[in-house]
């Protein structure tokens, strides 16, 4: 099963679900659609650009690392996998 | 509240980020009602600390106020330093004096009171090391408990002064990224006040001070530059409100200074990505400079920050290590300054930009020197090797000097 957790203010787009469990196999982008399935469009809207791309206002690790350091959305999610949703705003 | 990029408001209540779009909050004023309060008159009898800003400051409670003395630093006239640099007018806004030596000060008073406005049962933050000291100050005096997260590789006093204020250092392999992270999530599932991430809008309201400072220490007048550091590019951001503010009020002219800011070449996201075409900040993994406190890889505002320095025609610059020791050096020897790297940074900046023109020798420029050299003697390696003693004697002091002219 992935394991998806959302922060506190991304979970906004959930419904306030803030840790999903998926059974699944792909990559980020996979997952984003199948948790876009289950919480429609308003989750996909707010999470991508109309372009597909991620939004610069979320960040996504997956086990603890930044995406945009992987492969991005082609990022393959490993069977037991974490997966955050954080605000990109934090820090400094 | 405001959100800066889709415009949604809020009441002033607790709120990372915007619902809506998950973009940057901002506080916002009625400036009718601040302009009977606040206005250069008025402000000349105030105590000399940030909170004679007290109608531009978002903070409902007097008594949540925990008053450490913070802001209303000296601005300083760097004739030596203009004369080794070649400007005709240079300032330096002189924030290593600062309660717990750095600007981080400011913020947290904000964001503290906030913390205490809201009754919650502790406060913290992910530092790069300055933070960690002003947040765990400030909590010792409010008595609330106080978690700061931090990369462990930070240097000795960094990681010394969180803890002789009585805060608990979680010390995290990592970066400062790796650290944020983790600081987010804990202090969400624990409800817990944490300065930059979820007090961040309120935090953010703190900085702007040194504009204010500024404006009113150069007899209401503003420069035509100021030379920042950027670690997440909110100082930056925050300078350029304090202006919007100032000009909503009809207390500076419209045009904002030019907002200059500055990354180690190390680690420079924000200046990589206001060269780059989409303007957007090129995060950095594992950043590779002495400048700790500016070793931030994904600059939480990056992108308003390269906004608003294209928005004020300013620029961004990344100096290299050794031109930023350099830089440290100048300040000390010829102002009598001592700099953290980060101030080293601005100078180099500054200096690079008067060789090569992108600062006229004309313009009034201030720097900011955001933190104190005392609190990373690290960086200094083998530059100062150890003296050996001589004995007191007359004789001893001359072989020691070797001849050097007296007087």
């Amino acid at each position: 099963m992935v394991r998806l957790v959302l922060a506190s203010p991304i979970a906004t787009a959930t419904g306030g679900e803030r840790e999903l469990e998926v059974d699944f196999q792909g990559t980020l982008r996979d997952l984003l659609d199948v948790v876009t399935s289950k919480y429609g469009r308003q989750f996909q809207q707010r999470i991508l650009e109309a372009d597909g791309a991620l939004r610069r206002f979320v960040n996504v690790y997956v086990n603890g690392e930044d995406a945009r350091f992987l492969a991005g959305l082609d990022t393959p999610i490993p069977r037991d996998a974490t997966v955050d949703l954080l605000p990109a705003i934090s820090g400094g | 509240m405001q959100c800066r990029e889709c415009r949604t408001e809020y009441p002033p209540i607790q709120l990372a980020v915007c619902e809506s779009c998950f973009g940057p909050l901002e506080v916002r004023y009625e400036i009718e009602a601040v302009r009977g309060g606040f206005h250069r008159d008025t402000l000349r009898g105030r105590p000399p600390t940030l909170w004679r800003y007290r109608e531009l400051l978002p903070v409902f409670d007097d008594d949540a106020i925990v008053d450490l003395a913070a802001g209303y630093t000296p601005l300083r006239r760097a004739r030596n330093l203009e004369d080794a640099i070649g400007s005709r007018e240079l300032w330096i806004k002189d924030d290593t004096v600062n309660p717990t030596y750095s600007f981080k000060d400011r913020p947290v008073a904000v964001a503290i009171a906030k913390a205490r406005e809201w009754s919650l049962p502790a406060v913290g933050c992910a530092s790069t090391g300055n933070l960690a000291a002003a947040v765990s100050a400030a909590a010792a005096k409010a008595r609330i408990p106080c978690y700061v997260f931090v990369p462990a590789s930070l240097e000795p006093a960094k990681l010394l002064l969180p803890r002789l204020y009585g805060g608990i250092v979680v010390p995290v392999d990592g970066t400062y990224d790796d650290a944020n992270r983790v600081a987010f999530q804990v202090a969400d599932q624990r409800g817990w006040g944490f300065m930059n991430l979820n007090l961040r809008p309120y935090y953010a309201e703190g900085s702007k001070t040194l504009l204010f400072e500024t404006w009113e220490q150069l007899g209401f007048d503003l420069p035509d530059v100021i030379v920042s550091p950027l670690g997440s590019g909110l100082l930056l951001t925050s300078l350029e409100k304090g202006h919007r503010e100032l000009s909503e009020l009809g207390e500076a002219p419209e045009r904002p200074p030019r907002l200059v800011g500055s990354q180690p070449a190390g680690c420079a996201p924000i200046v990589r990505g206001f060269e780059s075409a989409d303007g957007r900040p090129k995060p950095v993994r594992k950043p590779d400079t002495i400048v700790e406190s500016l070793a931030i890889g994904d600059p939480g505002s990056g992108f308003e920050a390269i906004q608003s320095i294209r928005e004020t025609y300013g620029f961004a610059d990344a100096p290299t290590d050794p031109e930023i020791l350099e830089g440290v050096r100048l300040l000390a020897r010829e102002e009598g300054v001592f700099s953290e790297p980060a101030g080293g940074t601005t100078v180099a900046t500054l200096k690079r930009a008067r060789e090569d023109g992108r600062i006229d020798r004309d313009e009034r420029v201030v720097l900011l020197v955001t933190g104190n050299g005392l609190k990373t003697p690290a960086v200094w390696g083998n530059a100062f090797p150890p003296l050996a003693p001589i004995p007191p004697t007359s004789a001893a002091v001359d072989a020691f000097l070797g001849g050097r002219a007296h007087g």
